[in-house]
């Protein structure tokens, strides 16, 4: 009975102290708007897109689950390339079946807008002079 | 208080104010005192929780408001105060807007119990300890009022357990006071303090001989204060907000500043039964030396003693949200089983110890 007395009392102590002792360690708050987070390597954010890599071979289009992805060709190949951000689940399937890297991701993750219209990001192929 | 009555008489006389009048706007002072007091520590308080418990846990805390967000609270306040009262469909009107002012009034009467320093003691009673006990219960009747009209199974929960609470734990309190009015041969709580001097400063302190009392009554103001780990009544896992979950604006405010007054003075009351509450801890007064015994010495040594009530007191507010940060939350049972089972014993051994100590080694009857 004393002894499991003794024993709670000191547990409280212990957890005392072990509380105490978070005091003066290093903050992990990060005030956001000012202190970016540290990314991992493979955080999938906004897509970086290489128009002059693609080859229109409608990969990308076909992995992906929540069809964000449209592709429209003309007679010379890719004309437009267009990512939906309304639907995109930030899977990583379009950078995983990519065979000529033309799609990657950034660690970009603030895609936050005021409109419906600029949540589909457009790519056109520049026209040669 | 005779001290500065005459002062004030005084000063109203250059003016030809009658001595009638200064008797009857006399005891407004005090009372525009407590009420400023309060608030002030009411809005430190809840910031320096929110700071502690933040620093605890390795966050930062409330830190945009003002610098270093000291606003904070002053900015919840007004967020209050500018709140719409909304008032449920059946629920009992007059104990719904009665409820509140029943948890708080009696808080601020606690106020003026507790002697601030050796003058500004406002309701100087011979009892003014046990006074001090049975006012303290008084919010809880608000608690079972708001519980009982708010006409929701949360609130009426909540407030029972409340009330459990302090009944079971309002005995080893008395047995506490009871002891240490034993040490000081007195109820008055200034005299307790008084009586607290020593030739070997701190050593003279009631918490030396009487440190499980101190222990006890620590424990107990916990519970009667609804604070962690008692927090039964306001378990927000499981009773949403225990008994003001529907209040709003500047009802739930007052059952807020209630609580946290509460809670500072409870402290108060610790600091003034087992840390020589006023006194200084190096047994003389700072404001004596600098300003050599004239005038504003006297004046001086009065701030210099509320201030050492101040620290202290929040010592031991500190301790409350230390305790707070640590441990989780009991069970109903248990919460009455450690009561009746662990502190009353305890407190009733502790009143037969202090008996004994007083007898022989204060008094010297066994000589």
């Amino acid at each position: 009975m004393i002894k499991k007395i003794y024993k709670s009392i000191l547990a409280i102590i212990i957890g005392h102290i072990t509380v105490l002792k978070h005091a003066f360690k290093k903050r992990v708050t990060l005030e956001y708007p000012e202190v970016k987070p540290l990314l991992n390597d493979k955080f999938r954010g906004e897509h970086l897109f290489d128009i002059n890599k693609c080859k229109a071979c409608g990969m990308c289009q076909k992995v992906c689950p929540a069809n964000a992805i449209t592709i429209i060709k003309d007679e010379n190949g890719l004309n437009e390339y267009s990512i939906d951000y309304k639907k995109c689940i930030f899977c990583g399937n379009c950078y995983y079946y990519c065979n000529f890297n033309a799609i990657m991701p950034s660690s970009n993750f603030e895609l936050a807008c005021s409109s419906k219209e600029s949540l589909v990001i457009t790519f056109k192929k520049a026209e040669e002079a | 208080m005779n001290y500065l009555l005459s002062i004030f008489i005084d000063f109203f006389a250059n003016f030809g104010i009658p001595k009638e009048v200064v008797y009857i706007i006399f005891p407004i002072i005090p009372f525009c005192i407590v009420a400023a007091a309060l608030i002030l520590v009411v809005l430190v308080l809840v910031l320096v929780e929110r700071k502690i418990l933040a620093l605890f846990t390795q966050r930062k805390g409330p830190n945009r408001v003002g610098f270093c967000g000291i606003l904070q609270t002053v900015a919840d306040a007004v967020k209050l105060l500018c709140k719409e009262n909304i008032e449920p469909n059946v629920t009992d009107r007059i104990l719904f807007s009665l409820a509140p002012i029943i948890a708080f009034v009696p808080v601020m009467v606690c106020w003026g119990i507790i002697p601030f320093s050796s003058e500004f003691d406002f309701i100087s009673i011979s009892v003014s300890s046990l006074l001090f006990a049975v006012i303290a219960v008084i919010p809880v009747i608000g608690v079972i009022l708001a519980g009982y009209s708010s006409n929701n199974k949360y609130s009426l929960i909540g407030s029972v357990r409340s009330a459990v609470q302090v009944i079971s734990y309002e005995l080893p309190i008395m047995f506490v006071i009871l002891s240490v009015s034993i040490l000081a041969s007195s109820l008055n709580i200034k005299d307790i303090i008084l009586s607290q001097t020593s030739m070997y400063q701190v050593c003279g302190w009631y918490i030396f001989p009487c440190f499980l009392g101190f222990v006890i009554l620590f424990v107990s103001s916990l519970a009667e204060l609804n604070r962690c780990p008692f927090d039964l009544p306001e378990a927000e896992s499981e009773l949403v907000a225990g008994y003001n979950t529907e209040y709003s604006g500047m009802r739930f405010a007052l059952f807020f500043l209630g609580e946290y007054a509460m809670l500072f003075v409870s402290s108060a009351f610790i600091t003034a039964l087992f840390f020589g509450g006023f006194l200084s801890p190096f047994g003389f007064y700072i404001s004596e030396k600098i300003f050599n015994n004239n005038v504003l010495a006297q004046i001086g040594i009065y701030f210099e003693q509320a201030f050492w009530f101040f620290i202290k007191s929040f010592l031991i507010v500190f301790l409350i949200m230390w305790v707070r940060a640590v441990l989780p939350r009991l069970k109903s049972s248990d919460l009455l089983k450690f009561s009746w089972r662990i502190l009353l014993p305890l407190s009733i051994l502790n009143f037969i110890y202090i008996c004994l100590f007083k007898y022989i080694v204060m008094i010297g009857g066994l000589k």
